[in-house]
């Protein structure tokens, strides 16, 4: 079965990062050691959301890994072996105008459809999750405006609906013109979880946080709001061994 | 001016060919915008990139491709980069860098503020971008990759510094990439128009290359190169 995360914002590379997020993407997995691939691409790769995303899963069970189309040259494998042998990739935020045109230059784009249709789990935030879809509401260029996406995902995607309001008037009105498809407007620590092209389940990973429909009826949008399923993580603690250790790989977490 | 490598980026300390193509603008005091696209806009090397120029006597400034939204700078970024005296490309994926500037339309803004005599360089990744046809040994072995176009020639750097290069490069030519031209790490090749018009080495021995296939052989010249750091000779 095809899975893709689409979250509209939050999650490990924000503050104070979403763990309930976090988890979910290794449930779905369906491995007890999931090997979890991030591409950061569309920030550029910065160490910094390099060091959240190991902070994130470098004490769960599972295998993680970076993928830097920046710093390839440290790359051995081929990058089909690299992005097939996951059980989940976990797109990072940034710009989606970047994103998918680095993805294209280096075959990335095939390499996930690929993947995905072979039943690895798709997941990512922001231009990480409205990258599956038609399209979405971009602030690449500054000003936000609406952008295509893959369209593995039927429909569009607007993220951060809570936290850049600015989005919501754009992509309302690309709906309303048809420039976008009908679609979801999401806001920080809310997933989208889709099994092939369905909607299966909506979840949040905070408490007042809300995602809606946005459809065209009659040449009128129509917002209906979503419920989502408040998910929280379990309790986990990190042994001082694996403290250490990351100290050492990635130095002292700071802000 | 193709930088083989060096330049503040590679070569700390070593500003002689910085300086030597903030003096090809002609201008007091240049207006330089620094293009990271190729590093992913990394944070500490626009750090270095304005504490090298900032020091040199110009108005340094960056384009950030990745943060355009939070970017305070600009506008327009066709228009920043036609107002500059000087925009000085950096190293990365080379491959990477000419995605992002087509999805912004940055290689027609390039190509227009050459024609319009805004001095162009870049070292690595930002010299191969400027010519027909480049090798990059980005991602294992060295591929060839299409560039902007602006030199209707090929382009190898880091010559000196990895043989698998120079030996692909050669390859490239006999198997009909076009002719063109090569430098070491420490060396630039300077153009004027679409013509080499110098070599410059900021270390001595470091050289720019010409390489053409002849027949089935592939002849490659070491061009004359100036030793920016050699003393200039005093007229008797």
């Amino acid at each position: 079965m095809r899975t893709i995360l689409a979250l509209g914002g939050g999650g490990f590379t924000a503050q104070p990062g979403d763990p309930a997020l976090d988890e979910l993407v290794l449930q779905l997995a369906g491995s007890p050691v999931p090997r979890i691939l991030f591409l950061p691409t569309a920030s550029g790769d910065p160490q910094e959301q390099i060091a959240r995303f190991h902070a994130a899963f470098g004490d769960r069970p599972c295998e993680p890994e970076v993928l830097s189309l920046f710093r390839l040259a440290d790359v051995r494998r081929p990058l089909r072996d690299i992005v097939l042998s996951q059980d989940v990739v976990y797109v990072g935020g940034g710009s989606m105008r970047n994103l998918l045109a680095i993805w294209q230059v280096h075959g990335l784009d095939r390499l996930l459809r690929d993947a995905w249709e072979r039943g690895v789990v798709l997941a990512g935030l922001s231009a990480g999750a409205m990258c599956w879809f038609q399209g979405g509401v971009t602030t690449s260029a500054g000003a936000p405006q609406p952008t295509p996406g893959l369209g593995f995902l039927p429909g569009s995607l607007s993220v951060h609906a809570d936290g850049q309001p600015s989005r919501r008037p754009v992509y309302l009105r690309a709906v309303c013109a048809g420039t976008l498809a009908p679609g979801w407007l999401v806001d920080d620590g809310v997933g989208l979880l889709f099994r092939d092209m369905e909607l299966e389940r909506v979840v949040s990973a905070r408490p007042r946080a809300r995602a809606s429909r946005v459809d065209v009826v009659e040449g009128a949008t129509v917002v209906t709001a979503i419920e989502p399923d408040l998910i929280a993580p379990a309790p986990r603690g990190v042994s001082a061994d694996v403290r250490e250790l990351r100290a050492m790989r990635y130095g002292s977490p700071r802000d | 001016m193709a930088f083989g490598g060096g330049g503040f980026s590679m070569d700390a300390g070593n500003p002689l060919l910085d300086d030597y193509v903030l003096r090809l603008t002609g201008v007091q005091r240049p207006k330089v915008c620094f293009v990271p696209t190729a590093s992913g806009d990394a944070d500490h090397y626009i750090v270095r990139f304005y504490r090298t120029f900032a020091a040199l006597g110009c108005e340094p400034s960056h384009l950030s491709l990745f943060r355009r939204d939070r970017t305070a700078a600009t506008g327009d970024p066709a228009e920043h980069l036609l107002a500059q005296d000087l925009v000085y490309v950096g190293g990365g994926s080379v491959v990477s860098l000419l995605g992002t500037w087509r999805a912004h339309g940055i290689d027609l803004a390039l190509a227009e503020a050459w024609r319009r005599g805004v001095v162009l360089c870049g070292l690595s990744a930002g010299s191969l971008c400027w010519f027909a046809e480049a090798v990059t040994a980005f991602h294992g072995a060295p591929r060839r990759v299409e560039g902007l176009g602006l030199l209707p020639h090929s382009n190898c750097v880091h010559y000196d510094g990895e043989p698998a290069r120079r030996q692909e490069y050669r390859r490239f030519v006999r198997d009909g990439m076009c002719a063109g031209y090569a430098a070491d790490d420490g060396a630039a090749l300077h153009f004027v128009g679409t013509e080499l018009h110098r070599a410059v080495a900021s270390r001595p021995g470091k050289r720019g290359w010409h390489v053409a296939r002849r027949g089935e052989r592939v002849v490659e010249r070491r061009l004359a190169t100036v030793d920016l750091g050699a003393p200039v000779a005093l007229a008797a």
